[in-house]
């Protein structure tokens, strides 16, 4: 599309047709202030804020978030009329509005208390009863919501119509007597809820989380990756005092458009566990690092097939090559077991990644629940059907939340049928004539299907109809950790000697076992007769995951890692030595290079046939 | 909406398990629901009496007499203000807005007719007759099911709002009568 | 049914309710034996084609008979008759703005009329599905429309072959159920989609993307009920009646202190003087006119000194108001002009949807402070108040005319009356009493 040339406030700027002003605005820096608007919502023109004088148009201000620049359009932002219906709309909107800034959690990232500093009046007329309501609503056991703050710009429940697909957050009375309700004032149960906390423009929904906990100006933050699945988010973690105190979304376009889901944002208070290990333990009693690695290398060497080894749904990539280096060693033949993996295979060649799903005109999900499998790729298929038009084929024995679009076809296999179902979707009337990309989307059914036919079933079908793969791992670095071939599958029962890397074993701690060792962070049953070693928590570790479509991305943790914790690579290059494997890392950045320049694994890890009760 | 109008015919007014049944029975979320009934002034979210007296106050009526009419009501009933129910389930009122019948002011709304060219004695008179039953409003089976509204035509391009799958949400327990609304500021009295 | 309150007006200028009166005018046979109705259905769907209809409308000269008075064959030209895919008709059958009982009163006496005029819109402008919305409080009225629509039905006018034609008619009832809003055109689709009922943001206008996206037409039920006259009498014959720019009769209701309220149908061009002295009597004996709003509460007020306004859409924006739904509300001398004016800003609070911030927090501010300036605690910045609550509410700020009717209601009785609002705020005390609309 041909670009457009246009004047803001004697500025001339030229932008893609069809940019909104208020868009185009920000390109040179100038501020139009919004509330309803966002940029990843329809929009609305409802709260008037953007309110500019624009020629050609009649001599009135007009909304900047509805109008799309044209060729030759002027735009003042300055002008006395502007300027004016700025302040008189801010005037409306502080009419109601408590003098709760003391205490409101929103004072200093609000941008209602910026604009009117920015553009609105310097007194205020407001001089007798405002309206009140009950306050604080607990939304839910995360989310607080303050009805009086409410400026009723709607982005929370726009959002969770447009985006999320749920209606459980509503509107309702009318005129000034609306509020916003969760619906008959029951808890909101959404995985997606958490958003509405970060689109909220005022200090009206706010995290019961971190409540009272900061003023922004007192944290400092860094974006890094969520640690919860295999979506690998990009989230902005908060640290004040050597704590997390909270954690909010961070937008990378290509993978989460700016949203998270609930266990990412909730989830995190584990860091700041006053019960955390500090110092390593033996059997209960402080030690140093040094006799503990010794204790610990001396309990697991040469144990063979008695020794299991537990890995974390979220090794670093780092921390899994160096995992690859001992089980080629000194550990070798032991049995590992890894954390929420699903049953699917390593990935073949070239998949579809999270930003193409955009693009697909048809989408086929099949075997998961995608809501609760990888929340945020479910919102990026909800994007392409209800916003770009795709046409959504569902694979799947139970109903899921896609179906609440009218036009989702759904096929309820039997448990256990989906290839089978896969492979009759190539003569499907929607798939013959596609018109453009098609996304084939799988899971593992959780383990009631054979992931390995399936596989096949979704890359056979994808070379048909012209299109590309993804398997939804649901580990959050199942992907890096297959490509290290420590994604392992194994069963634990009969070892004598157990090693933690991370939490114990879902299926808990074998009776066989004589020698525990683990590196965890918080107090577990059974930690009291092993060795223990203090862990460095997600918000504090560097590395790497890979991302279920392959993407390698680095963590960058907010809290810096207080001595005496160590960094897992580097225990983990402390306990080779012990173990007579000769490893020198200086830092992490060498383990980087090294697995850069790894050529990809020879064999890719033979996938299990699974059928049967789900892995946990 | 006639969905809700239907539930509201047989129920008198609109409990949260009666939106929750509606928002079940088109597949959509009871939250939904709850936020169009709570928009519309013909939706009853507290109970009302069986003769609900629709009172126009609007300009037209108000400068014709409209205050003593609803004065008399209340006098008539013992019926103070506007959320209240006579004990005996019969009566309640409601000041409404323009009703589109301005040349028979002051006028209301009464078991689903106008009642034009009210009077204080009017109003004893229709209070009267209720209390003997002697006037029983017009059965909603009368109204033939076609007005009830039909439905929208399958169109491709259409938005129909999300429908929610799977089980049910629990039954709201005891959710308290709604009141409308924040806080109402008390109406101070014209002078 | 009630007796027929109003008249066919000045005769022979009576287009519309010529036949009001006549016996059972409501049912089918009597429509067509006594009123000669069907007749232009028949020649829009056998002797004419589409286009051909619109230009009628266009040539009459016609406008928008439910308060923004825009040309109706205009609005008929904005459907793209030929793009592919369904097409609707939606009358705004909604009748809420105070002072207005018009439609009503059609509904009631001729509501064949009006489907006759649905049937040849929806032809026109290559649909083939109706809807009326209709407010839920009137009872009577829908009943009617309900038996006129079977009627025509059971006698093939409304069906898959009408009167014999092959293109598919029918007409749909929809039932509000209590919001003024509605009556804007986009909310009233929204509330036709299920939904709560805020306007949406224009452009796209209905005409393009409408009633489920798809392209509508929205009218009036009187500028529809108009249409069987037009197509009689050609849009020719129409225009002579009228004025240039304002042609054809209107029906207006005249309410409030005078002694004959009713619908009266009036060629346009008359004055206020003859519509409210001359058809509805006056103000009752010993009192005068004191104030008026020519086109329901939302249109600018006129004192008593203007009433020789013509009641033409020129005329009525020379003198800073407008022809809105033609609901014409008389007060006298003995009620209170800023009484009044609380009234109204209330019912606009109330009403308001709460979409727009300027018109759901400045209607309500407008109130609270009519509250304190009629409880005598009012000063110099309550006026100051009002007067910025009003212009914060007009002009472009709010995103549908609801937020400006409140504005024009603050700014007309300020400019007319100020000496009132004086009274009240400064001095604490009113000179003249009454409204009294609450107990």
């Amino acid at each position: 599309m041909p670009d457009v040339n246009l004047t803001i406030d004697g500025h001339k700027l030229s932008v893609p047709a069809g940019t909104l002003v208020v868009e185009a605005a920000k390109t040179i820096g100038i501020e139009i202030p919004v509330f309803c608007y966002h940029h990843k919502l329809d929009t609305v023109g409802a709260c008037r804020m953007c309110l500019v004088e624009m020629t050609p148009g009649p001599p009135r201000p007009q909304t900047a978030c509805t109008t799309p620049a044209t060729e030759g359009m002027v735009v003042k932002t300055l002008s006395a009329m502007a300027v004016q219906a700025r302040a008189d709309i801010l005037e409306f909107e502080l009419a109601n509005h408590p003098l709760d800034c003391p205490v409101c959690d929103k004072g200093g990232e609000c941008p209602l208390q910026d604009f009117t500093f920015r553009h609105g009046y310097p007194t205020s007329r407001i001089d007798g009863p405002r309206l009140h309501f009950k306050k604080p609503i607990p939304l839910s056991d995360n989310i607080a919501l303050d009805r009086e703050r409410c400026v009723l710009c709607y982005r929370c429940t726009r959002y969770y119509d447009e985006v999320a697909w749920e209606q459980e957050l509503t509107t309702d009375e009318r005129g000034v007597q609306s509020f916003i309700t969760s619906q008959f004032g029951q808890p909101l149960q959404s995985i997606f809820s958490g958003n509405i906390i970060d689109l909220c423009p005022v200090g009206a929904l706010t995290s019961r989380v971190w409540r009272f906990e900061s003023r922004p100006w007192d944290m400092t933050h860094t974006a890094t990756i969520c640690s919860r699945c295999s979506v690998g988010c990009s989230v902005t973690q908060w640290q004040r005092r050597g704590q997390l105190v909270r954690v909010t979304s961070h937008e990378n376009d290509d993978i989460d458009e700016g949203w998270i889901c609930d266990r990412g944002r909730f989830d995190y208070t584990d860091v700041n566990d006053p019960k955390r290990y500090r110092t390593p333990m033996v059997d209960g009693v402080k030690a140093t690092w040094a006799d503990a690695i010794l204790t610990m290398a001396a309990g697991i060497r040469g144990k063979g097939a008695k020794l299991g080894i537990s890995l974390p749904q979220d090794i670093t990539n780092e921390e899994a090559f160096l995992f690859r280096k001992l089980l080629d060693g000194p550990l070798k033949g032991a049995r590992v077991k890894m954390h929420g993996r699903t049953a699917l295979p390593a990935p073949t060649g070239d998949g579809l990644r999270i930003k193409e799903i955009d693009d697909a005109r048809v989408i086929v999900v099949v075997a998961s629940d995608i809501e609760n499998d990888v929340p945020i790729v479910d919102l990026r298929v909800k994007k392409a059907v209800g916003k770009r038009g795709a046409k959504l084929i569902v694979v799947h024995p139970d109903g899921v939340d896609l179906d609440r679009h009218p036009g989702t076809v759904h096929i309820r296999n039997t448990a256990g049928a989906a290839a089978a179902e896969v492979r009759k979707l190539a003569s499907h009337e929607l798939l013959a004539n596609p018109g453009g990309p098609v996304a084939i989307l799988f899971g593992d059914g959780r383990g009631t299907e054979d992931a390995a036919d399936l596989a096949a079933a979704c890359t056979e079908l994808a070379a048909k109809v012209g299109g590309k793969v993804m398997p939804l791992y649901r580990a959050t670095n199942e992907r890096g950790a297959l490509a290290a071939g420590v994604a392992g599958w194994d069963k634990l029962d009969g070892v004598e000697a157990l090693f933690s890397w991370g939490p114990p074993p879902a299926a808990g701690v074998p009776s066989t076992v004589r020698f525990m060792a683990a590196w965890d962070h918080l107090p577990r049953e059974g930690h009291d007769r092993a060795v223990v070693l203090p862990a460095a928590t997600f918000a504090e570790r560097q590395g790497s995951y890979t991302n279920l479509e392959g993407t390698v991305q680095f963590l960058r943790p907010p809290i810096a890692l207080r001595p005496p914790l160590k960094e897992g690579w580097e225990v983990l290059t402390e306990l080779a030595n012990a173990l007579g494997l000769a490893l020198d890392y200086p830092g992490i950045f060498p383990i980087q290079r090294e697995l850069a320049e790894q050529p990809p694994s020879p064999e890719p890890e033979p996938a299990p046939v699974l059928v049967g009760p789900a892995h946990p | 909406m006639p969905a809700l109008d239907l539930a509201q015919e047989e129920l008198g007014h609109l409990t949260p398990e009666a939106m929750t049944e509606v928002a079940t029975a088109l597949e959509l979320d009871p939250g939904y629901v709850e936020g169009v009934a709570t928009f519309y002034s013909l939706f009853h979210l507290t109970p009302v009496g069986r003769h609900h007296f629709y009172v126009c106050t609007n300009l037209s009526c108000a400068i014709r007499g409209s205050a003593e009419i609803v004065r008399r009501f209340q006098e008539a009933t013992g019926v103070k203000a506007p959320d209240e129910v006579t004990p005996d389930g019969l009566f309640s009122y409601e000041e409404v807005e323009c009703l589109g019948a301005c040349e028979y002011a002051p006028m209301m709304r009464l078991d689903q007719r106008f009642h034009y060219d009210l009077t204080p004695e009017k109003i004893d008179e229709l209070i009267a007759d209720r209390k003997a039953g002697r006037t029983a409003p017009p059965s909603p089976a009368a109204t033939p099911p076609r007005e009830r509204g039909g439905e929208p035509p399958p169109s491709p391009a259409a938005t129909p709002p999300r429908k929610r799958r799977g089980a049910a949400p629990p039954s709201p327990a005891a959710a308290p009568p709604r009141k409308r609304g924040g806080t109402t500021r008390k109406k101070k009295a014209d002078g | 049914m009630a007796e027929l309150r109003g008249s066919s007006g000045d005769a022979p200028q009576n287009l519309l309710t010529r036949w009001f009166g006549t016996p059972n005018l409501h049912t089918l046979d009597v429509y067509e034996s006594k009123a000669g109705g069907y007749t232009a259905l028949r020649k829009a769907l056998f002797d004419m084609a589409p286009a051909d209809i619109t230009n009628e409308v266009k040539t009459s000269g016609l406008r928008g008979r439910g308060g923004a008075g825009f040309a109706t064959g205009v609005k008929w030209s904005f459907i793209n008759r030929d793009a592919p895919g369904p097409k609707y008709v939606v009358v705004n059958a909604d009748e809420s703005e105070p002072g207005t009982a018009k439609d009503r009163y059609i509904l009631e006496n001729s509501p064949h009329m009006v489907v006759e005029g649905i049937l040849i819109a929806a032809y026109a402008v290559g649909a083939n599905q109706a809807w009326v919305y209709i407010r839920g409080e009137y009872d009577e009225p829908r009943r009617m429309l309900v038996e006129a629509i079977d009627e025509a039905r059971a006698k093939g006018y409304i069906g898959p072959r009408p009167m014999g034609k092959d293109y598919p008619l029918d007409i749909q009832i929809y039932r509000g159920h209590g919001a003024y809003i509605c009556g804007e055109e986009t909310a009233l689709l929204e509330s036709l989609e299920g939904k709560r009922a805020q306007p949406r943001s224009r452009p796209p206008f209905p005409a393009v993307k409408g009633a489920w996206g798809r392209p509508t037409l929205l009218n009036n039920v009187e500028t529809l009920a108009t249409v069987p006259t037009i197509i009689n009498m050609g849009g020719a014959g129409y225009a002579k009646v009228g004025t240039a720019k304002n042609p054809g009769t209107r029906l207006l209701t005249v309410s409030g202190n005078v002694r004959k309220p009713g619908v009266y149908e009036v060629e346009i061009g008359k004055t206020f003087r003859h519509v409210i002295m001359e058809l509805a009597g006056g103000p009752p004996e010993g009192r005068k006119v004191k104030v008026f709003w020519p086109g329901g509460s939302s249109a600018p007020v006129l004192p008593e000194s203007m009433l020789d306004v013509t009641t033409d859409a020129e005329a009525l924006a020379a003198a800073k108001s407008m022809g809105g739904s033609g609901g014409v509300i008389v007060m006298d001398d003995s009620h209170c002009v800023v009484k009044a004016a609380y009234r109204l800003l209330q019912f606009y609070a109330h009403e308001s949807c709460g979409k727009c911030t300027p018109c759901r927090i400045g209607q309500d501010w407008a109130v609270r402070t009519y509250e304190r300036i009629l409880a005598n605690e009012g000063s110099q910045i309550d006026l100051d108040i009002l007067r910025s609550v009003s212009d914060g509410l007009q002009n472009g700020r709010s995103l549908c005319g609801l937020g400006d009717s409140g504005g024009w209601v603050i700014d007309s009785t300020l400019r007319h009356f100020r000496d009132e609002y004086e009274d009240h705020a400064l001095r604490h005390e009113c000179n003249v009493g009454r409204v009294m609309a609450h107990a």
